[in-house]
This record gives structure tokens, C-alpha cells and sequence, in this order.
């Protein structure tokens, strides 16, 4: 395989590369899903998130690059299918980008088995005036699906230079660096109607692209055609939950909580914290501030390491796993007649499965949705029901060991709940649905490198943000308790806690604290439980109303950022009685029925 | 898979119609409104194109370019195709 960068073109025109006051900025275009990011690592060094499915970069992210003895600044952009006309909220940050003259020169990345999609961006992207260069990625899997391209027919055809690239090995990235040097604005038929522009992308490929018979027999492509079926799409779901229930829930929750609570904290840290505080501080109150009931070490930390971090850092390896094999937009199929009714379609299962991973980060994923009110309803959803990682890591730890019954009591309470409050929204709220239009990724083995440092920087960013604010919960709580308003808070709350709800009344402050983060709360119940203070029960309806109940401090915040703060209040408005009436009534129905777990 | 050997037949169908296998010529797409064949067009669905029908239930999902796409039923409807001849 050989790249062609076109020289004479550099040497007809004055070259782009000249002395600047500031970096020259570079913006990576292409369609979603093409390897923008990965292209973006390779110039750069910095990573950002690279996965299988489009939508997976929905803001800016920069970085410097050195070519040649130049330096640049490289944009990494949302994945964008059209530059003109209706587009949708992560497009228009990238049709920024071309506008607001935040790019000097525009690196075409396209996926090299899709030449005519491409091309037709070409000439969308042309219309801006700014150089570029094409960078046909992927050529690997092209050439895997007897698809070669003539890049130095293509390349003096559009008088821009053409690179053959395959990302994720680096390969093709010196002459891309080089290319770099020779941007030139396409010869395309930018100004022209978008159905003739699609004409001649159609010619362009016939003439610089050759098929040969292709083979479809491979096992990506027996796995991509029997995740979509019904017969077999469904059981192996089925089975995809049930690996990640045994991996995240089993092994996670409890065989490693186990060994790092009971281990590490309960016989390692904690008695050794207890004993150096005894030992070397004199005031009871810092040492009660460390190590007592709600101290730094002894409740912080422990929950945020011992209950919570294994699960995280489980649910994240298999999470990356299912992002990178592509599997994860097929289940849209599957959810499309679902969401309708609830004013959604199927493309709105890419945030809502990304909010098992953490619901902040799935909230600006809903802006590859296509309508305002999609968009809406997609964040009202996420807030309400759908448990982030560390929330899930509880639930497994707690019902995990109740019984599989309970566990599936929450989740079709809390399913049904959201189908519920997803109905009515579709009913309330003005607006329309998009029509559900999808691409579906490639399945493709996930590369076991990508996977580790994906999983590695998101168990970094949990530490980085829940242990801080695990341990400024427990300095609130520690204060609280200290003023006596722990007491009047579960006096206040024992209406509602112990009587709507038939719980423990120590339940309410965890349900206080779970505001700052789900999955503190979610962790306080976690020690309730294994000390036995909760029955079944008891722990379905708390970790019902959990689930459902006011999202975390950053959630809401994310939130406020995306829809302002009224529809903020509005949202937290709404799901709080939702959560409230939800849990009493289950308390009530299972009493009623005298379930047991 | 050269494109000058297929013949299209000349009276056109939903591509909602076609049988899963079936290849067909992309003739026009028919919208009420604009949006819908924006968003097609910018997929590479505009006539020219050359699609393979993949699966009919419960989404609607086709070949198209090395790219699978899903759609929902009433966007199958308004993709008007002409299919592929049997030669056979």
C-alpha cells in the first residue's frame, strides 16, 4: 500500500507553512465514526475517548502538535454528516469551528471504504475556503473488503493532497504530517445544489475507486448480522446482560469489595488509622473526625475505595468492551418502537446506555439527538432512572445478595417508571420526534490497548471527582452530626422515610447525602445492608427511590449547563415526587402481597 | 461487482417492499417535509445509490456503501428504489 501526497500542487501554489504569530490551527473533519480521535492522538500524543459508535466526541477538544518545525494547534470535532442545512447541536459546534475562522487548515478525515459519502462532505467542507487535506482512514479495512482506491488519480482530481492512513497503527502518518504543507482549497462543486453535488461525488468514486467481489462470511460479519435479528439479537443480549450482572455484579460487587472491605480497610487501614489516632492524637474531636463514625478514612475513604472503586473500575472494562466492538448501537434496533412512545427513537439508547457509565457524560451525549425536545426528554430520563456506574456498583453489591428477584423487581420498577414519565413528557412537551435514521458501526475486536487506557483514565476521573467529594460528604455529615441536625433531619424526613417508605429512619440522611453524589448515598445503604439493618424489602424500595431521586450534584449542574437552570429545577421538580410516590407505592404493593426477598 | 453488469428494472418501489437479499437502484426520495431527505442525502442515500436489503424487522436495515443503516418503517416507505432485475 502506497500513500500519494500530490508535490506538484505545492509547487504551483505558495505553500501554507509560513512564519505566524500563532500556532497554526488545524480542525480534524469528517463523518462520525471515522477515527477523528484517533487521528487527533496520533498528531498530538493526547489522548481522548476513541470508541466505536458515532457521537462518542460531542465538544472540542485541542491539542498541540510539532510538524515538521512547525508548531500547530490540533481541533478534534464532532463527527459531523452534513455542514449545511438542519443540523443537529454537536454538527453546528463543528460547522463553528470552519466559521468563526477557529481553522487555518482543515484535515479531511474519511472513512476509506465510504469514498462518495466522504466526497460529498469534501464539497460541503470546500465551501468554507479553507485548505485541506484528505485522509483516507481505515484503508486497511477497505483493502480488507476489496475496496482499493487510486488516491493519485483522486488527489489531482480534487488538487488537494490524498494520504492513506490507518490510525490506530500510525501508519501514513509521516507523509500526513507532511501533507500538511500542501493544503489547497478543493476543486468541488461547492457552490452547486446538494443533488448534484452527490452526482458528482458518484462519478468522482466510479473513476479512483475499485471493488472487487467481496466476501461477507467473516466472523465480525456473522456477529453484526446476529446481534441485529430478533431470534438471535435477543438472546444474545440476554446473555450480554447476564456477563456483565456475573463480571460487574459478582466478581466486582462482591468477591473484590469483599477482599478490599473486609481485607484491606476492615483489617488493614482502618484498625491501623484507629490505632495511630489513639496512639498520637490527644483531641477526641479530630479523631473522631478522622476515624470515627463519620470519619475521613474510616467512611470517606472507605467507601469511596472499598464499595465502590472495584465496581467502577469492573463496570468500566466490560463498558469499553461493549463501546469499542460496536455492539451498542445495534440494540437501537431493538428500542426504536420502544422510545417512540416515549417521543424518543432508537438512536436515543447511545446516551441512555452511556448513563450506566455515568449520567453527566451521557447528558452532552444527548445532543447527537435530533429535535430540542428529544433532547429533553432523553436528559429527563437519564436524571431519573438510569443508575451511573458507581450507583449500579451498589445496587449489584446490595440486591446481589438479597436475591435475583429483588434485583429485577428494581429494574422493572424503575423501567416502567421511566416508560411512565417518558409517555406523559412526549404527551406535555411541545415539539417533534426525528425520524430514526442510523448508521451502524462495524463490529469489530476491540483493541485490547485502547481498552486498557480507556478504563485506566476513567478510573482516574472517578478518582479525581468522586473521592473528593466522597470525603467532603463526610466533613458535611460529620458536621451535621456534630450540631445535632442529623437528628432533626431524620425527624423531619421520618414521615416519609419511615412511614411512606417503611424504612429505617437513619435511611434519610443517606438520602440526603445521595443528592451530593448517587452513589455515596448509594454506598451508605451498601453499610446498612451488610450490617443487616435492612430486609429485602427495605432495600428494593430504598434503592428505588435512589435510583429514581434527584440526580447528583454534577448531573444537575450539566444539566443547567445544557437546558438552563429552569428546566433544571423543572427536571429535579418533577423526578423528586415521582421518586417519593414511586418508592411508597412499591412498599405498599409489596406489603400488600407480602413479598419477601 | 462492477456496476455496468446490474440492470434495474424501470418501475420503481418502496425500498420497504423489497425482500431481504435484494439489491435495488435508489430512484428518489419522497418527503413531506425537507429535513427527512437532508438527512438521507447526507448518508449517501440520493438516487444512484445501490442498496441491499438486509432485514425488515423489527427496524428496517439495509447496505449501503460498506455502511449498514437502520431506519424506522416510514422512512423505508419514502425511499423509492428500482430493483435489481433477475437475471436468472
Amino acid at each position: 500500500m502506497s500513500c500519494h501526497v500530490v508535490r506538484e500542487h505545492a509547487a504551483a501554489g505558495p505553500s501554507v507553512l509560513t512564519l505566524r504569530a500563532r500556532p497554526l490551527r488545524v480542525a480534524l473533519v469528517g463523518q462520525p465514526n471515522v477515527g477523528k480521535s484517533v487521528v487527533f492522538g496520533r498528531l498530538t500524543g493526547r489522548y481522548v475517548t476513541v470508541s466505536n459508535y458515532p457521537g462518542t466526541t460531542v465538544a472540542i477538544t485541542k491539542g498541540r502538535a510539532l510538524v515538521g518545525a512547525e508548531v500547530c494547534d490540533i481541533i478534534d470535532t464532532p463527527g459531523v454528516n452534513a455542514l449545511e442545512g438542519s443540523v443537529s447541536e454537536d454538527e453546528r459546534i463543528t460547522r463553528d469551528v470552519l466559521t468563526s475562522g477557529g481553522a487555518d487548515l482543515v484535515v479531511q478525515v474519511a472513512d476509506a471504504r465510504n469514498l462518495r459519502r466522504a466526497l460529498m462532505l469534501t464539497a460541503q467542507i470546500a465551501a468554507f475556503g479553507k485548505p485541506v487535506v484528505l485522509a483516507l482512514n481505515m484503508i486497511d479495512e477497505a483493502f480488507a473488503r476489496g475496496i482499493s482506491i487510486d488516491s493519485r488519480v483522486l488527489s489531482s482530481a480534487l488538487g488537494i493532497p490524498v494520504v492513506e492512513t490507518v490510525a490506530v497503527d500510525g501508519q501514513g502518518f509521516a507523509e500526513l504530517r507532511e501533507a500538511l504543507a500542501h493544503g489547497a482549497v478543493p476543486d468541488a462543486p461547492a457552490e452547486r445544489s446538494p443533488l448534484e453535488r452527490a452526482a458528482w461525488a458518484n462519478d468522482l468514486t466510479q473513476r479512483v475507486r475499485r471493488t472487487s467481489t467481496l466476501s461477507l462470511s467473516r466472523i465480525p460479519e456473522m456477529l453484526a448480522r446476529a446481534t441485529r435479528r430478533p431470534l438471535t439479537g435477543l438472546p444474545i443480549l440476554a446473555v450480554v446482560l447476564y456477563a456483565l450482572y456475573l463480571f460487574v455484579g459478582v466478581f466486582g460487587a462482591q468477591t473484590l469489595v469483599k477482599l478490599f472491605e473486609d481485607g484491606l480497610f476492615g483489617k488493614g487501614i482502618n484498625p491501623a488509622a484507629i490505632w495511630l489516632a489513639d496512639r498520637f492524637i490527644p483531641v477526641a474531636f479530630v479523631r473522631d473526625f478522622l476515624v470515627g463514625e463519620y470519619g475521613l478514612i474510616t467512611m470517606g475513604l472507605t467507601y469511596a475505595i472499598a464499595i465502590v472503586l472495584p465496581v467502577v473500575a469492573t463496570f468500566f472494562l466490560m463498558f469499553g468492551f461493549l463501546e469499542d466492538s460496536g455492539y451498542i448501537p445495534r440494540l437501537a434496533i431493538f428500542c426504536d418502537r420502544i422510545f417512540r412512545v416515549m417521543g424518543l427513537n432508537g438512536k436515543a439508547v447511545l446516551p441512555m446506555v452511556l448513563g450506566l457509565g455515568c449520567d453527566t457524560m451521557a447528558t452532552m451525549t444527548t445532543r447527537i439527538l435530533g429535535t430540542p425536545k428529544e433532547r429533553l426528554i432523553a436528559i429527563l430520563l437519564l436524571a431519573l432512572g438510569i443508575p451511573c456506574s458507581a450507583q449500579l456498583a451498589t445496587i449489584l453489591g446490595i440486591l446481589g445478595g438479597v436475591s435475583l428477584a429483588a434485583l429485577l423487581t428494581l429494574f422493572a420498577v424503575v423501567l416502567g417508571q421511566m416508560f411512565v414519565v417518558g409517555w406523559l413528557a412526549a404527551r406535555v412537551l411541545k415539539g417533534e420526534r426525528s425520524e430514526f435514521i442510523m448508521e451502524l458501526p462495524p463490529i469489530r475486536w476491540p483493541r485490547f490497548g485502547n481498552l486498557l487506557t480507556k478504563t485506566r483514565l476513567r478510573v482516574w476521573w472517578y478518582l479525581g471527582e468522586a473521592v473528593p467529594l466522597f470525603l467532603a460528604g463526610t466533613v458535611l455529615l460529620f458536621v451535621l452530626d456534630r450540631v445535632g441536625a442529623l437528628v432533626w433531619i431524620s425527624r423531619a424526613g421520618q414521615p416519609i422515610v419511615t412511614g411512606l417508605l417503611g424504612l429505617p429512619a437513619a435511611t434519610a440522611q443517606i438520602l440526603v447525602m445521595g443528592f451530593l453524589r448517587r452513589d455515596y448515598g448509594a454506598a451508605g445503604l451498601f453499610q446498612l445492608a451488610h450490617n443487616g439493618q435492612l430486609t429485602g424489602v427495605q432495600a428494593v424500595v430504598a434503592l428505588t427511590v435512589m435510583t429514581l431521586f434527584v440526580p447528583c450534584v454534577a448531573n444537575f449542574l450539566i444539566m443547567v449547563r445544557e437546558r438552563g437552570l429552569r428546566v433544571g429545577l423543572a427536571i429535579v421538580g418533577v423526578i423528586t415526587p415521582v421518586a417519593i410516590f414511586t418508592g411508597a407505592s412499591l412498599n405498599y404493593v409489596l406489603h400488600a402481597l407480602d413479598v419477601h426477598f | 461487482m462492477s456496476c455496468t453488469l446490474l440492470t434495474f428494472t424501470s418501475k420503481t418501489v418502496p425500498l420497504s417492499s423489497m425482500a431481504v437479499g435484494e439489491h435495488g437502484l435508489v430512484d428518489s426520495v419522497s418527503a413531506p417535509e425537507h429535513a427527512r431527505v437532508e438527512r438521507l442525502l447526507a448518508l449517501g442515500i440520493t438516487a444512484g445509490a445501490i442498496v441491499t436489503m438486509l432485514q425488515t424487522f423489527p427496524g428496517v436495515v439495509f447496505f449501503c456503501d460498506q455502511t449498514e443503516l437502520a431506519v424506522e418503517r416510514a422512512v423505508a416507505d419514502a425511499i423509492l428504489v428500482r430493483p435489481m432485475e433477475d437475471l436468472r
